[in-house]
């Protein structure tokens, strides 16, 4: 596998989309590989960042309360 | 079609005591522990939290109401954001923000990554990047971009998954998730340059 294959299954293979095959391919090219490893690196800590700023704030306790009255009339 | 619908419409069971009581132990289990994922989509789709309650609410009252028709054990994540998604198109979308259309092909992939060589590359700028303003930045993409991002990155569902739910084909959801996560990166790099946490390679 070359650089331009490997970049081009970048988020398929962050978002655990791709065959073990596959997977394997650039698992293999990013050991072999420092620039790409770097670049993934990157990748991966953008999307763990985007994930962990969003994920803070839930529903609001009262909406909870909300539907469980209307659903269940409590 | 859709998540777990079964292909003909069943019958409601006939209402007793303890089927109720069956019906309610389910949805609670099933449904309800969605309730923040359901809250965080509908909030980014309606840009506003008094009218995410009313989607999330009118979106279990359906599902509710549905129930019967929910295969146990399929993913029921995935067939309350359906159900979420088809309430906000034909009742929000019309009042709040209106479907973007998007040029495609006006949006250059521009690579944040490379833009870092010389600065950043670790990307330790992130750090400093507090949730309002990524939640801002998400805020400020074209819906189609927003909702895929949203769902792929906030909620976690699988391309098949996101697919499914928005009732496009796979390809798309990766032409989608690759463009909205280069234009939220071109964004919060802006932002950090604005706010001096990095140089930026282009002033």
């Amino acid at each position: 596998m070359n650089c331009r294959e490997c970049t081009e299954h970048l988020y398929e293979f962050l978002d655990r989309e791709l065959t073990p095959q596959v997977e394997q391919e650039i698992r293999q090219h990013l050991a072999d590989c420092p620039p790409c490893g770097e670049h993934f690196d990157f990748e991966k800590l953008f999307l763990d960042f985007l994930r962990a700023r969003c994920r803070a704030h839930g529903a609001p306790a009262e909406l909870k309360l909300r539907i469980l009255r209307e659903l269940f009339d409590e | 079609m859709g998540h777990g619908m079964a292909s003909t419409p069943t019958p409601p069971p006939t209402p007793t005591p303890a089927a109720d009581a069956d019906k309610r132990a389910s949805f609670e289990r099933e449904a309800l522990v969605h309730l923040d994922s359901l809250y965080r989509v509908a909030l980014r789709l309606t840009g506003n939290p008094a009218e995410a309650d009313d989607l999330v609410q009118e979106t279990m009252l359906k599902a509710y109401r549905a129930w019967h028709q929910f295969e146990q054990g399929t993913n029921a994540k995935g067939w309350l954001l359906t159900i979420l998604r088809h309430a906000f198109i034909n009742e929000y979308r019309r009042r709040t923000r209106h479907p973007e259309t998007v040029d495609l092909d006006a949006i250059e992939p521009f690579s944040v990554f490379e833009e870092l060589q010389d600065d950043d590359p670790q990307g330790t700028f992130f750090d400093r990047i507090v949730d309002d303003e990524v939640l801002r930045a998400i805020d400020a993409l074209p819906e189609q971009f927003r909702e895929t991002v949203v769902l792929s990155d906030v909620e976690g569902l699988s391309y098949e998954e996101i697919a499914r739910v928005l009732e496009v084909p796979v390809g798309t959801v990766k032409s989608r998730l690759f463009r909205a996560r280069r234009m939220l990166q071109a964004k919060l790099y802006d932002y950090a340059v604005g706010m001096g946490y990095i140089k930026g390679s282009s002033t």
